[in-house]
């Protein structure tokens, strides 16, 4: 046994050793990948492209329109008298916000009157547009707290918020690790994907029918090499985010390397399982594609699975993805041990064994 | 079972939706013995040597090689026999000392029998100075004898060769042969199907297939002898494919072709047959060089067989 | 260029496009079934944020303060902790994403016009999330001590202040959908696309027929041609399909001018198989093509184009990297013309840089494929 699934490893690491694309793209892909995506996977909103139409002209509207530029938020991009143009800038996308001072805004916080001050924010990217929203809130706020002209009372209640885990809210340490989980992730199924179906269509998968190989042996031979060059690449580019991205792993390496075992395990297992089902390659690579989309979406690294209605929590369930990313978050962000993290390493292995079950079942040692 | 028999198949039979490629055939090889399936394409060789090797599941019947059911026990059987298919199924992107080191592998031999084994097929296959080229960058006809070798590391008890020679040189295909009969004398049994009359010859005793049934089986010569294909004319005259057409058109022979540069000719009737044909012929005005009565070939008994089952249905209907 | 030879590829490839099922099924159906279930599944609105409280004092006043924050849909109370070092656990086992904590005093210290302190702890793990919990807390901490100042002090000793009157436009309800949806539709397509595409040549290479097209007189534009015809009809049904879906499932609008959208859409579909072509000129194997096509396009249009994650707020070098993309372009294009209703003028520059990419990408396959093996 021990020594046809030598072989059956050997031969895979020979053929991919051989074909450097490939390795370019299980190796130096993920890596170039990582440098990229680290710099663009940014929730934090800067630059937000902001115009102004101050028909106040007073020092406390001047003031005001000055501290939003001033808060590093907002860059402002043009100024207008014309409240038709702030339309304009905003259909057009040159500008994400837009926010008017009425003529009148001077006079009315002179008689203590409410004063108004309407902002128009492009819904379209709800995402910046939440995040604007409320560092327009916060200045605001903080205008109110600050400005010696008024004489509003000092708040009655103050907040003191503390930030755990990620002081900085730099969204990098919240997506870097998940970006990591999304390359091995979509990779590693790909490239097992077409494994069969090849040495079906090669005429060599007749051969290994007609040898004593065994199906779990022929499984495991196609999925060991990979997920040795999986967990190189776990290593490569857990030294990249921490180097470059200074993210830090506040957990246990040794953790992030078993469950990233099972994970490859798992993945690379479904691809396999593909594999079985499929004809042909193109076969092979529709389904895969099919999988590997919704495992992506759902997997939690950039949409919240709470947020997700209740029938399709559930399917989230089956998506090894899933596990991984909460893991691997937990492991870099928290610093989360086997206490918290046993059930979702728990679900990765029983998903994988029984992927791998039910590959070695499909596989008959049989053409037809 | 006795254990003097290598091969043995009751009622295999296999159908690919309504197509059946394999029916009912049946036979017996005892150890030792090189058997030859004969039979065109599409015949049903390929499909069950297949299903005997495990690779197909069989509609219907049974079989044992090597003495395990090939049902109940295909692991048993696989690991006792060698199979070479008509696509030689070597991996390409492997040299050629890397594609026998895995299937000496996969048979589970020792590193020092990996070696020798591979020491032999090398030589065997005449590839020695080649060990680290990539089977890629193999003629075809080196593939051949290195798929050839592949299937012979782990010296198994039966051979299984599909169309093992097909386009091969004769210089090649005679090495084959060396090869088969060296097997032979080791105590091996082989099964090799071919469409090669003259490799026909070779074997110890031959099956016929034809539209999946298995119409015949004897020896070689037992089949030339049983003079089923009644009596052959060999015509030499001018524009022989217009000649054979003419005697095809004609009452009385049952059948004509093309053989070499002339004409084999099966007339209805055995007596007087050179002179019917003679007669035919100069009546439409072919000029007859040379005209006379000859053993049939293998490719004769083939022929007829074939026909006699194409025209079995017939007598069947009332 | 003879039209009767590309049509002859054309049909070769339809006909084996028809006698794979299940590939057509995938090809057609996968797009549709990807934009259903995401649009059910995303949602970036941040609502009902799980929150812990402690609440130690426990009088009227501080329950009222309770009260405000977990009514509204921005946060949903999942626990009220009896312990303040229960806080930490809370966020650490991801019970709640944000915790609030009473001083004790609370009620007392308020009455007698001391200034108290609220303290909240906050998950930082999840930045998204964290700034708009922290937002919502300042906002609504605020409001209440606004509301609570109105009744304890008589009227005119408190300053009314400045009121944002905050719209937003184009997505008043800052739903997710219209956002995602028209971003998702760019991001299979090009996908698809690539991926369909990247098959195509490199297949008949492997198969062994490609030596048959190569001997005959076939020129390697009418190969290219004919073989990227039947996939953009595959690929104008899925749009159509998937539009469909989107205008009556998620009511996503189409407020520009549907024409401009198509004939903008059919150039990017083009820049998109013509990326395809150019990797299955490239592969030597499928399987290498078919790694090419996904690596080169899912990670990157999902994070690099917009997307999600803002252009704008990316570095420089970047930002000006992934001009090149053109899902970068369609997706603004996209985006602009079906919830803003921008003018095709509005879009121009847009429409010209993706015109440029496709016409760049197709001069490049034409140049690199070569009838050669």
């Amino acid at each position: 046994m021990r020594s046809r699934l030598r072989h059956i490893i050997r031969k895979e690491l020979i053929q991919v050793r051989r074909d450097r694309r490939i390795m370019a793209m299980l190796v130096v892909a993920p890596l170039f990948q990582l440098f990229v995506f680290g710099y663009a996977v940014t929730l934090d909103i800067k630059h937000i492209p902001l115009v102004v139409c101050d028909r106040a002209r007073s020092s406390e509207s001047r003031k005001i329109a000055a501290s939003f530029p001033r808060s590093g938020h907002f860059d402002l991009v043009d100024e207008t008298d014309s409240p038709a143009q702030l339309t304009t800038n905003l259909v057009s996308g040159r500008a994400l916000v837009s926010l008017y001072i009425p003529h009148d805004f001077s006079k009315r916080r002179a008689r203590g009157e409410e004063a108004e001050l309407q902002i128009l924010i492009d819904g379209t990217d709800m995402n910046s547009a939440g995040i604007a929203s409320s560092y327009i809130s916060r200045l605001i706020a903080h205008h109110l707290r600050t400005d010696e002209v008024s004489i509003s009372p000092p708040s009655m209640v103050t907040h003191e918020p503390r930030i755990l885990y990620n002081p900085d809210l730099e969204s990098v340490n919240y997506m870097v690790p998940g970006v990591i989980c999304m390359i091995l992730g979509t990779v590693m199924t790909a490239v097992t994907a077409l494994a069969l179906v090849r040495e079906r269509e090669a005429g060599t998968l007749e051969q290994l029918i007609v040898t004593p190989i065994r199906p779990i042996e022929l499984m495991l031979g196609k999925t060991l090499p990979f997920a040795a060059i999986g967990l190189l690449d776990v290593a490569l580019i857990t030294l990249l985010a921490r180097y470059w991205f200074k993210v830090h792993v506040a957990g246990s390496v040794g953790l992030l390397f078993i469950a990233s075992l099972f994970f490859l395990l798992t993945t690379l297992g479904l691809g396999l399982f593909i594999s079985t089902v499929s004809r042909t390659q193109q076969q092979a690579m529709l389904t895969a594609f099919f999988v590997i989309m919704p495992s992506v979406i759902l997997s939690g690294f950039m949409f919240p699975i709470e947020n997700m209605p209740a029938s399709i929590q559930w399917i989230t369930y089956v998506i090894p993805l899933r596990y991984f990313v909460t893991i691997v978050r937990g492991i870099f962000l928290q610093g989360s041990g086997m206490e918290v993290l046993w059930p979702h390493l728990a679900a990765l292995i029983v998903s994988g064994g029984t992927i791998f079950m039910l590959s070695a079942l499909r596989f008959q040692k049989r053409l037809d | 079972m006795t254990s003097g028999t290598a091969i043995d198949v009751r009622g295999l039979t296999k159908r690919f939706g309504d197509f059946i490629a394999v029916d009912t055939v049946s036979f017996n090889i005892p150890r030792g013995e090189v058997f030859g399936l004969l039979g065109p394409n599409g015949a049903g060789k390929s499909t069950t040597i297949r299903m005997l090797c495990g690779i197909l599941l069989p509609s219907a019947g049974s079989g044992t090689v090597a003495g395990h059911d090939i049902l109940d026990e295909p692991e048993a059987v696989r690991s006792r026999i060698g199979y070479m298919s008509q696509r030689f199924s070597l991996y390409l992107d492997l040299t050629i000392g890397e594609n026998l080191e895995f299937y000496g592998g996969i048979y589970s031999l020792n590193r020092a029998q990996l070696q020798e084994r591979k020491r032999w097929a090398l030589e065997m296959a005449g590839l020695q100075a080649r060990e680290q080229q990539l089977t890629e960058d193999l003629p075809a006809g080196l593939r051949q004898r290195l798929a050839l070798g592949c299937a012979l590391l782990h010296q198994p008890e039966v051979v299984f060769l599909d169309e093992p020679t097909a386009g091969a040189d004769p210089m090649s295909r005679r090495q084959f042969w060396d090869v088969i009969y060296r097997l032979r004398a080791e105590g091996a049994t082989t099964l090799v199907s071919t469409h090669y009359m003259d490799e026909a010859e070779r074997c110890d005793r031959l099956g016929f297939i034809f539209a999946g049934q298995l119409v015949a089986i004897d020896r070689p010569d037992d089949l030339k002898r049983a003079q089923r294909a009644g009596v052959i004319v060999e015509v030499a005259c001018d524009r022989p494919a217009a000649a054979v057409e003419t005697l095809e058109r004609t009452d009385g022979i049952r059948q004509a072709r093309l053989h070499g540069a002339g004409i084999h000719v099966s007339p209805a009737v055995a007596d007087g047959a050179v002179n019917a044909v003679l007669a035919i012929l100069e009546r439409h005005g072919f000029s007859v060089e040379r005209a006379e009565t000859v053993e049939p070939s293998l490719d004769d008994i083939f022929v007829s067989f074939i026909q006699e089952s194409e025209e079995r249905p017939e007598a069947a209907t009332p | 260029m003879s039209l009767g030879r590309v049509y002859a590829i054309s049909e070769k490839e339809a006909r084996y496009i028809l006698r794979d099922p299940r590939s057509l099924a995938v090809t057609t159906l996968l797009p549709l079934v990807l934009l259903v279930l995401f649009g059910y599944a995303i949602n970036f609105d941040v609502r009902e944020i799980s929150l812990a409280v402690f609440d130690p004092d426990s009088t009227p006043v501080s329950r009222d303060l309770v009260q405000a924050l977990t009514r509204t849909e921005y946060f949903r109370l999942v626990r009220m902790l009896p312990d303040v070092n229960d806080a930490e656990h809370a966020l650490a086992s991801g019970q709640a994403k944000a915790v609030v904590v009473i001083p004790t005093g609370f009620g007392a210290d308020l009455a007698a016009g001391r200034t108290v302190s609220v303290q909240s702890l906050i998950n930082g793990s999840d930045s998204l999330t964290a700034s708009i919990a922290l937002g919502y807390l300042e906002g609504m901490l605020q409001d209440w001590s606004l509301r609570y100042m109105k009744t304890q002090l008589p009227r005119d000793s408190v300053q009314i202040p400045i009121t944002p009157k905050v719209r937003i436009w184009f997505n008043e309800d800052l739903s997710s959908v219209l956002f995602i949806t028209p971003g998702l539709i760019v991001v299979i397509l090009i996908m698809l696309a690539a991926l369909l595409t990247s098959q195509t040549i490199v297949r008949e290479r492997e198969r062994g027929t490609m030596e048959g097209l190569i001997v005959s007189p076939i020129t390697a534009r009418e190969i290219l041609l004919g073989k990227l015809l039947p996939y953009v009809v595959i690929a104008l049904a899925d749009v159509v399909l998937v539009a469909a879906a989107g205008r009556l499932l998620f009511d996503v609008p189409l407020r520009g001018n549907p024409i401009i959208l198509l004939a903008l859409l059919l150039i990017y579909l083009l820049s998109a198989l013509g990326l395809g072509l150019l990797i299955s000129s490239i592969a030597r194997s499928q399987q290498v093509a078919y790694l090419m096509a996904l690596i080169g396009t899912l990670l990157p249009t999902i994070l690099l184009t917009g997307f999600i994650f803002p252009v704008s707020s990316m570095p420089d070098a970047l930002r000006a990297a992934v001009q090149l993309h053109p899902a970068t372009h369609f997706m603004i294009i996209a985006r602009s013309m079906s919830l803003k209703g921008a003018s095709f003028g509005v879009v121009l520059p847009r429409a010209l840089a993706l015109l440029s990419i496709t016409i760049g990408v197709i001069a490049l396959t034409v140049s690199r494929f070569r009838k050669t093996l």
